[in-house]
């Protein structure tokens, strides 16, 4: 009996005008995203290559020089991997740096007089990780909008086109009286709900999927867009997302439906709902959750740091400036070297932590939006947005320490180092070959990306239940 | 009797759900938006105000003169009016640095870095924003029944057996729904100029009074447009749930799909990879000058010869503390400077006949770069506006095919926060730029001793001409404004004519 109303519904929703026209919007919208990754991606992924090899060329130059070198110069800037499923969400990527630094060592040096312009201590210093600020390299002036990413698309367009699919599905049929000659016959009300919600997922899922098809037709074709078969996975994902997320809204359609009489009335309160469910809150909420914590100011910032290094300098004190290459003087080197890369990379991360903890407890409370919900879980399997930069992150963080451990255990293995790591003449100047060092790889993996969004797909899913179930005691009270 | 249809309209209007629905949603959304945005404000203006007094201190603080890259500083203070609409206010930076070095634009400024940049992950909303949602939306929800639905009832018929002109209808309609969609807008707008008003750190002044008065009136202008779209399509239809879905897909392209997709489509994100070879002209223009500075040096007889890198810090000069070379080389904003400085806290007795040479020395420098300066700036001008300025032009108008790119900009143009706006302060700070290098010039102070030396008195940065910066006044604003919102006015006499076409002819 489901499967009749479901079809009947189909039937009636394949003729209407609003399956039309959803299917040329939503195909529209498709193509010019297709389009757009088409022409990005290309350029994004040469972008990256080129500052990849760069970097890499950097680090067999150092290495092939010496040890010391590598331990000096580091490994050459960290750069983002662009995410292949960069369609999805795009995750406001133009917002997020796709850059995290390796600083050139610092050098200090003293001149001994004014004649020779010969320096006699120079402290050489070590390359320390620098996260650049969000947004410094957007120097863009145009209009402000937002990609059509498949995030839009679904988000915002696919819920207002969901809603459109069901505001008259009951209250429709009660002003036209179809309702009641339905119930006259021995079908249960949950059957005429559930055929209904079904009937309109699928007239919904069919122009959907149609777009959703073209849309990666266009892209697979291309030569240069190579999806593997985990982006093919995440795509499926994806895909499942977007019409539990389309489920929600028809939940809604059909819990107001029910309870208004009229189809109009119906419509209207959905929109409004929408407007400030889906297009408002969300921003809204965020600029007051955001408000909560003070932002530190940048002179703070230096305010704070600059003492902990007049302390380091105070500490090392004048062991540093002396001339002589003696074990201990040497030692003090390695170990102002050390600590003040430690302390400046403490300090820095500190502040990232900072910032992320105010941009979580945002993103925390717009979560009561669905269309955020429905934002960070697609962000989450595309592989982009603000998680995905932390991820990157904590890469280069570990890279980094892998690096240096690497360092340490290779001098370890010179009889003729000191084995005072990051001074000159403390270390193996033996060249290495480039091979054995240790290369960064950006790496997203999907089991992790499934656990950590679980809490937000339940939510999401229970948003559904909720709504399903209000709409299923709505519509048995109510009188035909 | 066209006020007696007006009247009926209006109380028709007046009398239903979605009235009530219109003014609370409206009120609701425009008051908590007005607090957080204050809110906003108060922020930018307390991270202005320190910036202000720190840079002001930083300054004071140096004793010569040839360091105050970094310390003379201009900053930008956050326009009250961003609360109705954003535009670029918050995104471009607010403090930009004044030196001699380089002809100071939009894209050379930085933020205070009071803020969190990551949180710009959240768009965040203005008023203006606000009315373009919401009260489209509504005006469709005014529009969808009014000749739609009479028919559908039969009182169409009944009133025009009645001796009434078919135009006087529509006109009343119009009019009725100027009056109704009027409310929410004026009564959110009060409430949130009440809000403004009680915070101690806004300051509206008439002109910005007036400048309101112009956002309510291409706002009006824009919901009546969306009216006479949902009217349209009200005459085309017969039945009134027909007309109802159309204006919400009219209202989803429109609002939602087109903005984002006409940008998305069309390429307008500025392309410096292909400026790259200007830039590289600009770096030559500064190599060249570098080569002739270290030639002049070479062939000083006493100032050369050079130290083995060929820069000679501090120029041989006792008492030499620190040298400095502040350099910039950003290929994307075709930004390429270089210079090189020393800071001498006492100059020894022995060294004291060579100062004026030195003094000599940086007059030909501080000549020679400015020169550079005026070359390279001849180059990078036209670069700058072929990279950012076309592009974004281009968005705007590509936006300005729907309604909501023309209130947009409209709006901004009256708030002052467009790009227009914005450049007028980057134009004020060129202007000071200029200022500050005439009293240099005045006053012979890139020939001074205190160039470089604190011993024979400090800086006198008192002395300086002080930064400052209008907006520009309400006529520029509205001159701005006035081709968006004349479009607007001639769309909506275009629909209207239309509508009137449609329903003459429309049997009923």
């Amino acid at each position: 009996m489901i499967w009749h109303i479901t079809k009947r519904e189909i039937y009636d929703n394949l003729n209407s005008l609003r399956f039309a026209l959803t299917t040329v919007l939503l195909l529209a919208l498709m193509v010019t995203n297709a389009v757009r990754h088409l022409r990005e991606h290309p350029k994004q992924v040469q972008r990256y290559r080129d500052a990849v090899a760069e970097s890499l060329n950097q680090l067999t130059t150092h290495a092939e020089e010496s040890l010391y070198k590598l331990a000096q110069y580091g490994p050459g800037n960290f750069y983002k991997k662009p995410s292949p499923l960069h369609f999805c969400a795009n995750g406001s990527e133009p917002i997020l740096p796709d850059t995290i630094k390796v600083d050139d060592p610092i050098v200090f040096g003293t001149v001994g007089s004014s004649d020779s312009y010969e320096e006699t201590v120079v402290l050489h210093g070590i390359w320390t990780l620098s996260y650049p600020d969000a947004n410094l390299q957007n120097k863009d002036v145009g209009p402000d909008v937002s990609q059509v990413d498949w995030g839009f698309i679904i988000g915002y367009v696919l819920s207002l086109l969901a809603l459109l699919f069901t505001f008259d599905a009951l209250s429709g049929e009660r002003e036209h009286g179809t309702l009641r000659l339905m119930l006259a016959n021995s079908i249960p009300r949950h059957t005429v709900l559930i055929g209904k919600f079904l009937g309109a997922l699928f007239s919904i899922s069919i122009p959907f999927t149609l777009a959703v098809l073209v849309n990666l037709l266009l892209i697979s074709t291309s030569s240069e867009v190579h999806l593997t078969t985990e982006a093919w996975g995440r795509l499926g994902i994806i895909f499942c997302l977007a019409l539990l997320y389309t489920s929600l809204f028809l939940a809604l359609g059909l819990l107001v439906s029910a309870r208004v009489q009229r189809s109009a009335v119906s419509l209207m309160i959905l929109l409004l709902t929408w407007v400030t469910f889906v297009a408002f809150m969300p921003s809204t909420l965020a600029s007051i959750a955001s408000s909560f914590s003070p932002a530190v100011s940048f002179d703070k910032y230096w305010k704070q740091r600059n003492p902990v290094q007049e302390d380091l300098w105070d500490k090392y004190g004048n062991r540093l400036w002396s001339e002589a290459s003696d074990e201990e003087t040497l030692r003090a080197k390695s170990g102002f070297y050390i600590d003040k890369v430690d302390n400046s990379e403490r300090r820095s991360e500190a502040r990232l932590r900072y910032r992320s903890s105010q941009v979580h407890r945002a993103r925390a409370i717009t979560s009561i939006s669905p269309a955020t919900l429905l934002q960070h879980l697609i962000e989450a399997f595309a592989g982009t947005g603000f998680e995905r930069h932390l991820q990157f992150v904590e890469n280069t963080q570990r890279y980094a320490r892998q690096l240096r451990e690497f360092v340490v255990d290779t001098d370890r293995g010179d009889p003729e180092s000191l084995h005072i790591i990051n001074v000159r003449e403390g270390m193996s100047q033996k060249p290495i070959s480039p091979a054995a060092v240790p290369k960064f790889e950006d790496t997203f993996d999907l089991s992790q990306d499934f656990n950590t969004r679980a809490m937000e797909l339940l939510l999401l899913g229970l948003f559904v239940v909720v709504l399903l179930s209000g709409a299923y005691l709505a519509f048995v009270r109510v009188e035909v | 009797m066209l006020l007696t249809l007006i009247r009926r309209e209006l109380l028709d209007n007046l009398m239903t759900f979605r009235f009530a629905a219109a003014v609370f949603i409206t009120l609701l959304l425009v008051v908590a938006n007005t607090v957080v945005l204050l809110k906003d404000y108060e922020q930018r203006l307390t991270a202005y105000n320190t910036a202000t007094q720190e840079s002001h201190q930083r300054l004071r603080g140096q004793e010569t003169y040839s360091y105050y890259i970094g310390k003379l500083v201009a900053h930008r203070a956050p326009n009250p009016l961003s609360i109705f609409n954003f535009g670029l206010d918050k995104r471009v930076g607010n403090k930009i640095t004044v030196y001699h070095a380089f002809v100071p634009t939009i894209w050379d400024a930085e933020k205070h870095g009071a803020d969190n940049p990551f949180l710009n992950l959240f768009t965040s909303i203005d008023i203006a924003l606000v009315f373009q949602g919401i009260l489209s939306l509504f005006a469709l929800i005014f529009a969808y029944d009014a000749l739609a639905g009479e028919r559908e009832q039969g009182t169409l018929r009944l009133v025009l057996t009645h001796p009434i002109r078919r135009g006087d209808i529509l006109f009343a309609k119009y009019i009725s729904a100027m009056l109704c969609l009027l409310v929410p807008l004026l009564i959110s707008l009060l409430l949130s100029i009440v809000l403004l008003t009680t915070s101690t750190t806004i300051f509206l002044s008439t002109n910005d009074f007036l400048r309101i008065g112009g956002i309510v009136l291409t706002s009006l202008l824009y919901v009546l447009l969306f009216y006479l779209i949902g009217l349209c399509i009200s005459a085309m239809t017969r039945r009134t749930s027909t007309a109802l879905m159309l204006c919400m897909f009219v209202w989803g392209f429109l609002v939602l799909v087109y903005p984002n997709m006409i940008l998305t489509a069309v390429e307008t994100t500025p392309q410096p990879e292909a400026y790259i070879s200007d830039h590289q002209q600009i770096k030559q223009m500064w190599e060249e000058w570098e080569s002739a500075r270290k030639q002049f040096l070479r062939n000083d007889p006493v100032l050369g010869p050079l130290s083995r890198n060929g820069e000679g810090w501090g120029l041989k000069l006792k008492g030499v503390e620190y040298s400095f070379g502040p350099r910039e080389d950003k290929p994307s904003i075709l930004l390429y400077f270089y210079q090189t400085g020393f800071h001498a806290g006492k100059i020894g007795a022995e060294s004291e006949p060579q100062v004026p040479l030195v003094q000599d020395y940086h007059g030909f420098y501080s000549r020679g770069t400015l020169n550079t300066v005026n070359r390279t700036w001849l180059v990078r001008k036209p670069a700058l506006a072929a990279i950012y300025i076309q592009p974004a032009n281009l968005g705007r108008t590509l936006l300005k095919f729907s309604p909501v790119g023309l209130y947009d900009a409209a709006t901004e143009a009256w708030a002052g926060t467009d790009l227009a706006g914005i450049q007028d302060f980057f134009s004020a700070v060129q202007r000071y730029r200029r200022a500050v290098l005439d009293h240099f010039d005045d006053e012979k102070i890139f020939e001074s001793r205190q160039w470089f030396a604190a011993d024979h008195g400090t800086a006198d940065w008192d002395a300086l001409p002080q930064f400052s910066f209008q907006r520009s006044d309400i006529i520029t604003n509205a001159k701005r404004a006035l081709p968006d919102l004349f479009l607007l006015l001639l769309i909506n006499l275009m629909l209207f004519t239309i509508i009137f076409l449609i329903f003459v002819r429309s049997e009923v």
